[in-house]
């Protein structure tokens, strides 16, 4: 029998969600913060073999020098295969060598498209914006160029709306067939749809978001309940197993010991 | 077609007739900046997000003041915010017309008040773009091409934002976007080696440092140390730009602090949050901290020297130790407090 944790915080479920998603031996363009923490957990357990590819050039590094805080700095080159800079990291995304990405956003929409430039009207207010974001960064390049996506959001309805103030980060645009293709995109876009309340994918058909899995302690109702728009459900929808006493010891002891993205607070027990 | 900085008709131009002696460039960071840095310049920022930015040609620029300036870069947080600082404190000293980027902020230490400040009070004229997007304009730039063909930042809002083109592919049929090459006048740059000539030794990752180099009219090169010409002659697949791309050399130790140097010294976090926390007194209202840091830190200091003996070596020593060592050895060390 499995040894689950009786504790942990809603960072470490994340954590640990995405780390299950990732298979061994693919190639993963890391941002930082949790997909970091994700991606050394999968590292350390079914996934010796996943190999990071970091914007700013690095690529394969071993992160054995404590966990980055920025995509660019000293530490995620670390025993790295190869270091240029951020043309040859595109490039290569370009090309098809990413597997999976890691994408993040202030806000979602149905077809897994995301905002992380502004909150106001577009385009008339994009010189005034109510909050001005950080802009794309890497997250527009990664979008369009992936083979897949994975998403990371924090689950709230102001974030998971129907209609974005801008799109930063393309997902499956309309939803329509081959509506990435057509704009002239190649990789294939959102796959997973990872936050505090469930795991998501997309229906084949209308690429829609889908419930596949509730977090532990969440139900289809309380997941819907804190969404701007109407989510499917799977046929085969099942409770997302809470992180295991090891996955946990890995986060808290060996990854992020001082608690740089994994923070603990506000633990929640397991039922 | 809007060129801001040169065109590259005007940036081919100008390198025919410009001198590409192989001659000692050394000079102070005062002279370089007074030099090559004018009112109405576009400025192409080094670096990325907050390692090795050219803070300390940053400071300079803001010590001197110039006006209309254009910043464009990939991912920056230090020298945007230092630049915004002073033109939120001395708008008749110093001012930013217009921004080229794709992110403006501090990863884990959040957004950038004094971007938000700017922009939500429609203080500059911005254009958006994506991290490759900027990488391949100055990579155009740098190829001697008018254009460059991509794959990404195409299907969303940003291409609205800018002055990429979708066109259809002649050869596959299919659309593509076209981004204008950009030709900085001046590319500010901080790197860990150069000789007197300009040949630069970038350690790790090089973020799009060579490209803005051959891309720009002048460019001005900050180092944490000068090597001897042997040295780079010995090893010359280790020269990441060439020196008849370089104008002037300044050695300076700490020239990207408190970012993260690779190989030199990772970021000092006390005062990279002790600035960021100033900017978010200023953007909630509360100018004096800020106005007393640039006076002490920036207006009140001669040079980049005068900045560092300004931090406590304790600061200086764990920002250090911190680099390039591997975890375990990081637990024994004791960060200092504020």
């Amino acid at each position: 029998m499995t040894d689950y944790a009786t504790e942990y915080s809603p960072s470490e479920m994340i954590v640990t969600a995405g780390a299950r998603q990732l298979e061994d031996n693919k190639v993963i363009f890391a941002g930082t913060g949790l997909p970091l923490v994700g991606i050394t957990l999968a590292q350390l357990t079914s996934g010796p073999g996943i190999i990071p590819v970091f914007e700013a050039g690095a690529v394969g590094p071993t992160l054995n020098r404590n966990l980055p805080l920025s995509v660019g700095d000293s530490r995620t080159t670390s025993r790295a295969s190869f270091i240029q800079g951020l043309n040859a990291a595109f490039e290569m995304t370009q090309r098809g060598f990413i597997d999976i990405g890691f994408i993040g956003g202030a806000e979602i929409d149905p077809h897994g498209n995301l905002n992380s430039t502004m909150i106001g009207d577009f385009p008339d207010s994009y010189m005034k914006p109510g909050v001005r974001l950080p802009g794309s960064g890497g997250a527009g390049d990664m979008s369009c160029s992936c083979t897949h996506t994975i998403l990371i959001i924090q689950h709230e309805k102001r974030r998971f709306v129907n209609q974005l103030q801008y799109m930063t980060s393309i997902g499956h645009l309309d939803g329509s067939p081959d509506a990435r293709k057509k704009v002239g995109l190649q990789g294939k876009g959102p796959k997973r749809v990872i936050t505090t309340k469930a795991l998501m994918g997309f229906d084949d058909k209308t690429r829609r978001m889908k419930i596949l899995a509730t977090m532990p302690g969440e139900t289809v109702q309380s997941i819907q309940e804190a969404t701007g728009f109407e989510l499917l459900v799977d046929d085969n929808l099942y409770e997302f197993e809470p992180p295991t006493k090891k996955e946990i010891h890995l986060i808290r002891e060996v990854i992020d010991p001082t608690q740089i993205f994994c923070k603990r607070q506000r633990p929640q027990r397991s039922a | 077609m809007l060129w801001t900085g040169l065109s590259p008709d005007e940036a081919r131009e100008y390198l025919e007739q410009k001198d590409k002696s192989k001659k000692d460039k050394r000079m102070t960071l005062t002279q370089a900046v007074k030099k090559f840095i004018n009112h109405g310049d576009n400025i192409g920022v080094g670096g990325f997000v907050n390692s090795r930015q050219p803070v300390a040609i940053a400071h300079e620029i803001i010590r001197q003041g110039r006006k209309d300036l254009t910043l464009s870069f990939q991912s920056a947080g230090l020298v945007p915010d230092y630049l915004m600082g002073a033109m939120a404190l001395r708008p008749d000293h110093l001012s930013i017309k217009r921004m080229e980027f794709a992110y403006v902020g501090h990863e884990y230490a959040g957004t950038s008040s004094m971007f938000r400040y700017m922009t939500e009070n429609n203080r500059l004229f911005i254009e958006d773009w994506t991290n490759f997007n900027m990488s391949a304009r100055f990579k155009a730039g740098a190829m001697g091409v008018p254009f460059m063909p991509i794959r990404s930042g195409m299907g969303g809002d940003i291409e609205k934002c800018n002055r990429s083109q979708v066109i259809t592919c002649p050869f596959t049929g299919r659309d593509i976007l076209l981004l204008p090459a950009s030709h900085p006048d001046v590319g500010i740059l901080h790197v860990q080696e150069a000789d007197i000539y300009g040949n630069c030794r970038i350690k790790g990752q090089t973020f799009t440092c060579p490209e803005i180099a051959m891309a720009s009219k002048n460019v001005i090169v900050t180092c944490e140390k000068l090597i001897d010409h042997d040295v780079v002659a010995t090893h010359p697949t280790q020269t990441s730009i060439p020196f008849f791309a370089v104008d002037a050399v300044v050695e300076v130790p700490f020239g990207s602090y408190p970012g993260v140097c690779h190989d030199y010294h990772y970021y000092d976090k006390l005062h990279l949050e002790y600035f960021k926390g100033l900017t978010n007194e200023f953007r909630e209202g509360h100018d004096t901290g800020l106005k007393t840091y640039f006076d002490t830190h920036i207006f009140g200091v001669r040079d980049t020297d005068d900045f560092i003996e300004l931090i406590p070596y304790r600061q200086l020593k764990y920002a250090q130790q911190t680099e390039s060592r591997n975890l375990e050895l990081q637990t024994h060390l004791v960060p200092p407090q504020a």
